[in-house]
C-alpha cells in the first residue's frame, strides 16, 4: 500500500496539468473573493447587503470556497486519464489487484483535492482581505467565517476529489466525465436546489454552501442560509455521498476489462 | 521441459465472435517461444487474458501455477510489453518509469539503469509524446525489464520498428535470453521471428493451428510456407 501511495503521488504531482488545476484554482477564488465586495458596494446592484454589515464581509470571504469544482476535475483526471492514455495497463499489470489500486487512487485524489482546495481557498481570504482593504467603512468579518471557510475546503475537496475519481470509473471518457460534472455542479444541482429546496440542501452544492455557516438569509445574493442543513450534518451527509461514490468505483473498476 | 506458461483450453468471447477459440498451449521455461499468427487472430486477447487484463470466458491461463493475479509483485516475475504500451504522454520516459517503479518498490536508481540499457538515457528527460515509435517501444521494454523478470510476455515488440530497430531488438532479445529467462514474443510478420525464437505456437482464428519447437513445425521449409500449409492458403 505504501509503494501504491507513492506511486500514485508521483502521477498526481509529475503531470503538469494538475498544476495547471491548482493555478486555475488559486485564480477563481481569488477573482472570485475579490470581485464581491465591489459588486456589494455598488448601490445598484440591489443586494440588500452593505459591506458595513458583518453578514456581508463574511459572504465575501466564504467565495475563497468558489474553486471547489477543481478538486472533482482532478479526481475525474487522475482516473480517466489511467483510460484515457492507457496507463491502467502499466498500473494493473504492476499492481493486478484492482481494489487496492482504486482504494489508494482515491486516497491521493482526497489528498490533492484537499492541497487544492486548501491552497486556492486560503488564496482567495487573502484576496478578500487585500480587496475589502479599499473599503475602509467595511464591518470586520467574524472569526468563525475563516474557520469554516478552510473546513470546508478541506472536507469538500477530499470528497470532490473522491467523488471525481468515482465519476472516472464509471465514465471512462474523460472529457465527458468532466463536462458532465461541471455541467450537473453549474446547472443541474442549483436548477434542483431552487425547485426543491427540501431534497435540493441534500445535494453537494447545498452541503458545501451549508459548511461555510453562514448567518445570513438573502435569497437575492444566492445565499439563503436558514433553508440549508446545520454545518455538521452537512459534513456527515458529505462524507457519505463521498463512501457511496467510492463503493461504487470499487465495484465496477473490478469487474472490466482493460483495454 | 519445465512449463513456465500453462494457456488451457482458453475462450475469450466478444459478442458472438470467438477471439480466442478454446487455446492451448504450454511455453516451455528457458525458451523464446515465438506466438504467431495473422492480424486478428487473437495473440494480443489471448497474451490480455493472461496477465489478467481482461477475464477469460472460460479456460485459464497460468505462469508458474498461479493466475498473474495471484502473483506477489508480478513486475519481479513478469515483465509485459503489450501493445497499448501504458505510458503517458506528458511524463518524460524517466517519469513514466518512476511511477511504475514506485508501485512496485523498485528503486530509482534502477529506472536510471534500464534506461541505459534500452539506450534511452539521453532521451530520459524528454516528454513520452515527443518520442519516436522505435524510442517507445524501447521505453516500454525498459519497463517490462525494471523488476528483473525471469520471464517476458511481449505482444509485437517489432511493430512499426524500422530495420535497424528490429536488428536492435533482436539483439536485446537474445540478450535477455542468455540470462535463461523465458519470453513469449508475439508476431504477425512470420519471417522476421524465424531466427530468433526456439519454439512457435501458431494461432489462427483463435484457434491453435500448430506447436512445438521450429524444427518440428516448418520442417525443411519457412515459417511462411509451414502457416501457409496449414491454414490452406489463406494469410
Ligand atoms: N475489446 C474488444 N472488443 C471486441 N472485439 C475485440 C476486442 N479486442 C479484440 N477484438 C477482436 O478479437 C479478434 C482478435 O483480436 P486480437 O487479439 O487483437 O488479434 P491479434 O492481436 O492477433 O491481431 C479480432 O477480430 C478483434 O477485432
Ligand atoms: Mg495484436
Amino acid at each position: 500500500m505504501g509503494a501504491l501511495l507513492k506511486s500514485e503521488w508521483r502521477k498526481l504531482i509529475y503531470a503538469r496539468a494538475h498544476w495547471g488545476l491548482l493555478i486555475g484554482a488559486i485564480l477563481v477564488a481569488g477573482l472570485g473573493t475579490a470581485v464581491t465586495p465591489v459588486i456589494l458596494d455598488n448601490p445598484d446592484s440591489g443586494f440588500g447587503l452593505g459591506l458595513d454589515q458583518t453578514q456581508a464581509v463574511d459572504a465575501v470571504y466564504a467565495n475563497a470556497i468558489s474553486g471547489y469544482f477543481f478538486a472533482i476535475i482532478i479526481g475525474i483526471m487522475l482516473m480517466s486519464g489511467e483510460f484515457r492514455h492507457g496507463t491502467a495497463v502499466a498500473t494493473f499489470l504492476t499492481a493486478p489487484k484492482r481494489g487496492t489500486v482504486l482504494a489508494t487512487k482515491l486516497a491521493i485524489a482526497a489528498i490533492g483535492g484537499m492541497l487544492v482546495m486548501v491552497i486556492a481557498t486560503a488564496a482567495g481570504l487573502a484576496a478578500g482581505w487585500i480587496a475589502l482593504s479599499f473599503f475602509p467603512d467595511a464591518a470586520s468579518p467574524t472569526n468563525e467565517v475563516f474557520i469554516n471557510t478552510l473546513l470546508a475546503a478541506v472536507v469538500s475537496g477530499a470528497i470532490l476529489g473522491i467523488v471525481g475519481v468515482a465519476l472516472g470509473t464509471l465514465i471512462r471518457n474523460q472529457m465527458l466525465a468532466i463536462t458532465g460534472a461541471l455541467i450537473y455542479l453549474f446547472v443541474i444541482d442549483p436548477i434542483l436546489l431552487a425547485l426543491a429546496p427540501d431534497a435540493g440542501k441534500y445535494l453537494p452544492v447545498g452541503l458545501i454552501t451549508a459548511m461555510l455557516a453562514l448567518d445570513i438569509d438573502a435569497p437575492e445574493f444566492g445565499i439563503d442560509t436558514s433553508a440549508y442543513l446545520p454545518p455538521l450534518t452537512a459534513t456527515v451527509v458529505l462524507l457519505g455521498y463521498g463512501a457511496v461514490f467510492a463503493g461504487l468505483a470499487i465495484a465496477t473498476s473490478l469487474r472490466r476489462d482493460i483495454e | 521441459m519445465t512449463t513456465a506458461i500453462a494457456i488451457s483450453g482458453l475462450v475469450k468471447t466478444y459478442g458472438k465472435q470467438n477471439a480466442v477459440d478454446n487455446l492451448t498451449a504450454n511455453i516451455a521455461k528457458g525458451r523464446i517461444t515465438g506466438f504467431l499468427g495473422p492480424n486478428g487472430a487473437g495473440k494480443s486477447t489471448a497474451l490480455r487474458c493472461l496477465v489478467g487484463l481482461a477475464a477469460p470466458t472460460s479456460g485459464s491461463a497460468t505462469i508458474f501455477d498461479k493466475r498473474y493475479r495471484d502473483l506477489d509483485n508480478p513486475l519481479s516475475k513478469v515483465g509485459t510489453v503489450l501493445d497499448s504500451r501504458g505510458f503517458h504522454p506528458a511524463l518524460t520516459g524517466k517519469q513514466n518509469l518512476r511511477v511504475v517503479a514506485a508501485a512496485a518498490g523498485i528503486p530509482d536508481s534502477r529506472v536510471d539503469e534500464v534506461l541505459e540499457m534500452v539506450e534511452l538515457k539521453d532521451a530520459a528527460g524528454k516528454r513520452m509524446k515527443n518520442y519516436s515509435l522505435g524510442m517507445k517501444q524501447r521505453l516500454a521494454l525498459a519497463g517490462a525489464i525494471l523488476g528483473d523478470p525471469e520471464i517476458l510476455i511481449l505482444d509485437e515488440p517489432a511493430n512499426g520498428l524500422d530495420p535497424a530497430g528490429i536488428a536492435w531488438l533482436r539483439k536485446f532479445l537474445r540478450k535477455l535470453a542468455e540470462g535463461g529467462r523465458t519470453i513469449l514474443v508475439s508476431s504477425h510478420q512470420l519471417a522476421e521471428m524465424q531466427n530468433t525464437v526456439d519454439d512457435v505456437i501458431i494461432i489462427n482464428k483463435g484457434k491453435l493451428i500448430a506447436s512445438g519447437s521450429m524444427k518440428e513445425v516448418i520442417g525443411d521449409g519457412s515459417l511462411e510456407d509451414a502457416f501457409l500449409a496449414l491454414t490452406g492458403g489463406e494469410l
